[in-house]
């Protein structure tokens, strides 16, 4: 369990306090909620270029991370296509620097012409180290568009191609910040052996005085249901053939995403699931294969993948796939395998609570959902799913019609 | 009403408590440490064996590593999983240059159940043929998309050139594969797991009765434990490049043999090495990212062995740039050893060190991977309040001086990969 206090301020900031006595250090931690979902077709990539950006000195600080490191602290940030997290961890005797320097960038950035200029280049490289130059590094690039056709979700969060990067201008850059960096559109969570009054007053210090800005609502393309099976080849400079099975499923908040989660527990578990058992180690089919979620807000993706043993086909592939599905479809997970993958959830869930910084961006992530309770309600859902339910549900997550493939070919003579 | 250009006061670091784990000894040399404070019911287990991939070869270390729990005459690797899976247990094993480590990750109330399996795999392990096929076949098609990627293939260039005519040079190619026979396998377990345990590290809310259990039934694996053979390196320095024509960045590693903290300078190099390139802020980050937008990263930092350690240089840059990006560091270099740090840089840098410590003592489990770091190298905890000390003392000139002393230009090997 873990214990949470909640207030807001008067310009709409959202705070999110736990105690953790037992420790020396400070979590602060920043969720905007504003991902690459948010961005215009035509400027993609500009959610995570701003990212960057906010590490550029803020209106009244010129420099984001010499104080901090002065104070004995880091910080760093990530975006998704949902959202974009900052943390900084320092000394807890130190909390005030933080909160001074978040509060600051959230006022109001530097915009200097040079870190635009600079930090267009640093995503560049960015780009061609992550997603260019290395072998299936690209695929993201590739199966988004193929399983998306009309939400955002379409575009990886570093953005559809390296153009959109270098054309991103200032007055993109403030209209952005304008728009997404405002107290209502965050929440702030901080860890830390403090009382509550002291967070209140902390808080209040540095953030009270941000204006109070409109939190604009999100209006996304609806992504049409789809209707038929879709598959994409692409011939890259790989070692082996690679293969990506994309299924559409429900939403974050939809009780199917936890059924989702389980079930992808189950088939892409190391060394015993079926696929290992039946394409590795009985076919000699593949010589990897996984399954996993994207775990995004909206209608995210469940995907298998893995590659192909030489002188194997995607065609003999195909038909096993489907037949391991057909399964899923048919078959009740055997309460033994479900009790394993459930106490296996538990020890890996007790894992994540040890860190502090872990809770923080749980607890910020649960909030942006809607309660941030939802950290202590999580176990409890799974603990609960049956077997039947796993099965239902596999029937619709594996209609054919929910799928797309994504096959990389390896280049002859590569 | 607030003033936002004036930083908030800071409170600096005087001291931070550092706590040493119980320690009993599973066989004379052998420790087992425990933490057994935890205030939740995780628990960790860790078995360091004496076989890293210098002890024989790589690929006899990597492969015998994989198959620690592959299977027993009664047991296929499959329910020894399943079992694993029961007690909602995770197994993990690395391998680095000196050391195997077997870790099991579990609710406090299952470890004990999680090593007994564990245990009599591990005991009893057969290597069955089947599953070295598969592990084999598994591993060359991860070696194949390594290979393809500029950043390994610098490592492993660097690696095969600061260590040159050492075990330490060695690293696996395709063809190793072909070579492996599961004799040697089991020849390679028997001597170096059955009989090759270092020592244990244990974390968790256990009882007494648990932890001597678990430390009688590691005494089975007590031998020699034989510290590593110390190495004499050439020290000479290498300049390679290998062109990419389908490469879209360069990989660079500028590197050379250094010492490890039982080295006088250790402390004060490394808060050169931080200044240089080991912080966000770090004058490498600063010039060759925030201010010339080369590269995504660049860093500097200290590897240590048992008897060695070694200083590493590692960036991905444009292809364009990579010369200018090596002018760049020797730039750096040559400021660090003409220059004095001003006084406002060191400070922050000395503040950044004692709250990242305070970070890495944060804890049971950090608490017992920092003590393991001192422990290494037979040294005690009253290492980290010498750290402390030392950084807080630490002049500018002692900083030049060990840029000077210890980073000459000539004395690196530089090697560009794409």
């Amino acid at each position: 369990m873990i214990h949470f206090e909640r207030f807001k301020l008067e310009n709409g900031l959202t705070v999110l306090f736990h105690k953790e006595a037992s420790t020396p250090m400070a979590v602060v931690n920043l969720l905007y909620d504003v991902g690459a979902r948010d961005e215009s077709e035509e400027k993609t990539g500009f959610a995570h270029l701003f990212e960057h950006l906010m590490f550029g000195g803020s209106v009244n600080i010129p420099d984001f991370d010499g104080p901090l490191q002065a104070a004995g602290g880091e910080s760093n940030a990530f975006t998704s296509n949902d959202i974009t997290n900052y943390y900084d961890v320092l000394p807890a005797h130190n909390l005030d620097t933080a909160l001074w320097l978040e509060s600051d960038r959230m006022l109001s950035l530097a915009f200097t012409d040079k870190s635009l200029e600079v930090q267009r280049n640093v995503v560049i490289e960015e780009f061609k180290q992550r997603y260019l130059n290395q072998p299936y590094g690209d695929v993201w690039l590739e199966l988004r568009p193929l399983a998306y056709t009309k939400h955002p979700y379409k575009w990886a969060t570093i953005g559809k191609e390296i153009k959109h990067i270098e054309d991103a201008k200032m007055s993109d850059v403030k209209a952005f910040f304008k728009k997404h960096y405002h107290p209502s559109n965050c929440i702030l969570c901080v860890i830390g052996n403090f009382e509550l009054d002291f967070v209140k007053d902390r808080v209040n210090h540095f953030f009270g005085s941000i204006p109070k800005a409109k939190k604009t609502s999100r209006i996304l393309p609806l992504e049409p249901a789809q209707d038929r099976f879709k598959s994409k080849t692409i011939v890259r400079n790989v070692p082996a053939d690679a293969f990506y099975y994309a299924f559409k499923m429900p939403e974050r908040k939809h009780p199917g995403y936890y059924f989702a989660d389980l079930l992808s527990d189950i088939m892409g578990r190391e060394k015993v699931s079926k696929m290992y058992v039946d394409l590795i180690k009985k076919q000699k089919l593949v010589s990897e294969i996984n399954a996993y979620i994207t775990g995004s807000v909206d209608e995210g993706l469940f995907i298998i993948t893995g590659k192909l043993n030489e002188g194997k086909s995607f065609a003999e592939l195909d038909k096993e796939i489907w037949k391991i599905l057909a399964h899923y479809k048919t078959t009740l997970i055997s309460k033994k395998e479900l009790e394993q993958i459930k106490i296996k959830l538990r020890t890996a869930r007790a894992f994540q609570d040890q860190g502090l910084l872990n809770r923080a961006m749980n607890l910020s992530f649960f909030e942006l959902l809607g309660d941030a309770n939802g950290i202590n309600e999580e176990q409890e859902i799974y603990q609960s799913i049956h077997a039947e339910d796993l099965r239902t549900f596999a029937n619709h997550l594996f209609a054919k019609k929910n799928g797309v493939l994504l096959k990389v070919k390896k280049k002859k003579n590569a | 009403m607030l003033n936002r250009q004036v930083a908030p006061k800071l409170t600096p670091i005087k001291s931070i408590d550092f706590s040493v784990p119980e320690m009993v000894e599973i066989h004379p040399g052998i420790p087992l440490y425990w933490k057994n404070n935890i205030a939740n019911e995780t628990s960790k287990l860790e078995l360091h064996f004496n076989a890293g991939t210098t002890i024989e070869t790589p690929i006899l270390a990597s492969l015998s590593a994989g198959l620690l729990i592959s299977g027993t005459k009664s047991k296929s690797a499959i329910q020894i999983q399943h079992a694993l899976d029961a007690v909602g247990a995770y197994y993990d094993v690395s391998v680095s240059q000196e050391q195997a480590i077997v870790t099991l990750y579990a609710l406090n109330s299952y470890l004990k159940q999680a090593f007994d399996i564990f245990h009599e795999a591990f005991t009893s392990v057969i290597f069955p043929e089947k599953e070295v096929q598969e592990i084999c076949n598994e591993r060359q098609e991860k070696l194949k998309v390594q290979l393809q990627k500029v950043n390994v293939l610098a490592q492993r260039k660097i690696q095969q050139v600061l260590f040159e005519e050492t075990p330490y040079s060695q690293v696996i190619s395709q063809s190793d594969y072909a070579t492996v026979k599961r004799a040697d396998l089991i020849a390679f377990h028997q001597k170096h797991y059955l009989k090759g345990l270092s020592k244990v590290f244990l974390v968790g809310d256990l009882s007494k009765e648990v932890m001597l259990e678990i430390k009688d039934a590691c005494a089975n694996f007590a031998g020699e434990n034989l510290k590593p053979i110390k190495s004499e390196f050439t020290g000479k320095a290498h300049i390679f490049h290998e062109d990419k024509s389908d490469a879209l960045q360069t990989a660079i590693r500028i590197g050379k043999i250094m010492f490890n903290k039982t080295h006088p300078d250790f402390i004060s190099f490394s808060v050169m090495n931080t200044i240089l390139g080991d912080y966000f802020g770090s004058r490498l980050m600063s010039n060759i990212r925030e201010d010339k937008g080369y590269t995504y990263g660049i860093g500097s930092y200290m590897m240590e062995n048992t008897h060695f350690g070694y200083f590493m240089i590692a960036t991905e840059v444009a292809k364009e740039v990579r010369e200018a990006t090596i002018q760049e560091v020797k730039n750096e270099l040559e400021r660090l050893q003409t220059e004095l740090v001003p006084a406002e840089e060191l400070e922050l840098v000395k503040s950044y060190l004692l709250g990242q410590l305070l970070k890495a003592a944060d804890g049971p489990y950090a608490m017992l991977d920092l003590f393991s770091g001192v422990e290494l190298h037979g040294m005690d905890i009253s290492f980290y309040n010498k750290y402390i000390q030392k950084i807080q003392e630490i002049t500018a000139e002692e900083i030049r001086e060990m840029a000077r002393k210890h980073l000459d230009w000539k004395s690196l090997s530089i090697i560009s990969v794409g």
